[in-house]
């Protein structure tokens, strides 16, 4: 199959994912480099120790000083969903319901293509954003190794694969609203209020013991929220993602079939 | 028999409670250019897109070339060129790189008919949209959908933007593209253009064909205008047994009147009464157009279905 419809959105968004992954990768870098100077400063976990409710308005479990502590308090727990989530969102968004507002999808969509072949290539391309700006947060918080950031590579490289669905699963989620609806703004609104209830759900579950259940409705939670970077991820937070972005993916085509362009 | 370029079935559109587009069948054969007018909110955008599969039509079909454009959406887009009324690019994209991109789309495309394009319309390639001027990005867009030299081009005001020179070019582009038994379905307010090019018009308002004939038949259907000057005030009352006539205005020797029966027993008339100046002229289809734009919408349209 032509990759043509792939390689003109990474084209087309090529100076924004350069932006985010270099921004993102220095902000990492300077966590990573920070750590050693926080390592034994007690004062931090005692912000945390015994308040469970601080901790989880930080996304945090545990301590603040452990190398995985530090990392969720200062990148995976905030930040990184934040960046991603703007990045894939905003593709999401943007790919049909986007371009279609500004009028440059119709000029696609009467090439001698299947909608369903645009389409596909187009939540490609979202995968290929997602999976670059993740592997290079992945690859900057693995040089944490070299600061006394003693997390398993495996473990990091695992947690960047749950960072990774989680950002393409909010961005075909934002794709397939964008394809039911044709209207981009509604498709930022909606994702980015869905996203942010995620968060909510994922961090404050811990404290609020009504919400427990509920936690499983968050993608977050089986991302980046249940402490994967300090355990790792299991099989079934990657199973959850992936059968949630089958879902989204198919209704992204289904709907985009039926939207009427402009 | 060939199938017809573009076959429309009953098509309507609904939006919410509004009929966009309501039961409108048409036929327009291959090869020759149609012409597709209406003013604007009429439904001709929307038709457009449904002939092109970007819309679902509520009942109703579109077919292009006997195939189903819902069913065959891949298929029927390999016969289509289209430049859209409001033509947006990549702003960052030079004309090299769009023409790059959409060349490897469409497949094989004929290189040198590409280049021939791009020079006699002048086309810009090197620099990117967003630099353009509104004529030049309009050039992009016409080449865009003659580029693979498509059996039917679907363009919705084409010459916008465009100078006189380029307008001429773009006339020479069209009467070549039907000299090659290509079809031009044109969807323009520019209606001097329409009338010289054209072989076919239909009239879209309110959503319904009101009027669907040949430019011929609609030009030999117009009334002449017939002006004269005279020395001395001329009496309405000579005309007034003469089938066909309607004074438009007789006022300080000045007499115009709009002739739709004989004009010979009107010459007769006016030569008796010694003119200073006279003048006969058709109507234009203009006139026709606007007469047609501002009359409310007719379920029935006027002239021939075929």
């Amino acid at each position: 199959m032509s990759t043509r419809f792939l390689s003109l959105d990474l084209a087309l968004r090529r100076r924004l994912l350069i932006a985010y992954s270099a921004g993102m990768a220095l902000y990492t870098l300077v966590v990573v480099v920070l750590y050693p100077q926080f390592k034994n400063t007690t004062s931090l976990d005692a912000l945390t120790r015994g308040n469970s409710a601080a901790a989880a308005l930080f996304g945090l479990t545990g301590s603040l000083t452990s190398p995985s502590g530090w990392l969720n308090a200062n990148i995976y727990a905030n930040f990184l969903p934040l960046i991603l989530l703007l990045l894939t969102i905003g593709y999401g968004a943007s790919a049909v319901a986007g371009q279609d507002e500004d009028g440059t999808l119709a000029l696609l969509a009467v090439l001698p293509v299947p909608r369903k072949a645009l389409i596909l290539q187009k939540a490609a391309a979202l995968a290929v954003q997602t999976v670059i700006f993740s592997a290079v947060v992945c690859a900057f918080t693995l040089v944490g190794r070299s600061f006394q950031i003693a997390i398993p590579p495996s473990r990091i490289v695992a947690t960047a694969g749950t960072a990774c669905l989680l950002g393409v699963d909010f961005g075909l989620l934002a794709l397939s609203l964008g394809a039911a609806t044709g209207r981009k703004g509604l498709s930022i609104g909606i994702t980015t209020a869905t996203a942010a209830a995620s968060y909510l759900l994922s961090s404050l579950a811990p404290v609020i013991h009504w919400l427990q259940p509920a936690r499983y409705l968050s993608l977050l939670y089986w991302s980046i929220g249940d402490s994967q970077l300090a355990k790792g991820p299991t099989v079934a937070d990657f199973l959850v993602l992936a059968a949630v972005g089958i879902a989204l993916l198919w209704t992204s085509v289904a709907a985009f079939q039926r939207l009427d362009l402009h | 028999m060939p199938a017809p370029a573009i076959s429309l079935e009953r098509l309507s559109k609904t939006y919410g409670t509004t009929h966009a587009v309501r039961d409108v069948s048409l036929d327009v054969a291959a090869g020759g250019i149609f012409a597709f007018l209406g003013p604007n909110g009429a439904g001709k955008s929307t038709t457009i897109r449904m002939i092109l599969g970007l819309q679902h039509p509520t009942s109703g079909s579109a077919r292009v070339f006997g195939l189903d454009v819902q069913d065959n959406m891949a298929a029927v887009h390999r016969h289509i060129g289209y430049l859209p009324g409001e033509l947006a690019l990549y702003p960052r994209m030079t004309g090299h790189r769009l023409f790059e991109f959409f060349a490897h789309a469409h497949g094989k495309i004929d290189r040198t008919y590409l280049d021939s394009l791009v020079a006699r319309l002048d086309v810009i390639t090197t620099r990117p949209v967003r630099e353009l001027s509104k004529g030049n990005r309009q050039k992009l867009g016409i080449v865009l959908a003659f580029m693979h030299q498509p059996e039917l081009l679907i363009l919705d005001e084409p010459t916008s933007g465009l100078d006189p020179l380029m307008q001429h070019e773009f006339e020479l582009l069209l009467r070549e593209t039907v000299g090659e038994g290509r079809t031009v379905f044109l969807s323009s307010h520019e209606l001097d253009e329409v009338q010289r090019l054209a072989d076919k018009v239909a009239i879209i308002k309110e959503g319904q064909i009101i009027v669907n004939d040949t430019v011929r038949a609609l030009s030999g259907g117009l009334p002449r205008t017939v002006e004269a000057r005279f020395g001395t005030h001329l009496d309405s009352s000579l005309f007034a047994r003469l089938k066909g006539v309607r004074i438009r205005e007789n006022t300080d020797g000045h007499l115009s009147l709009e002739v739709s029966g004989a004009i010979a027993p009107v010459l007769r008339i006016l030569a008796d009464h010694n003119p200073i100046d006279l003048t006969c002229r058709q109507a234009s289809l203009d006139e026709l157009f606007l007469t047609m734009y501002s009359k409310p919408a007719n379920p029935e349209p006027t002239g021939h279905e075929h």
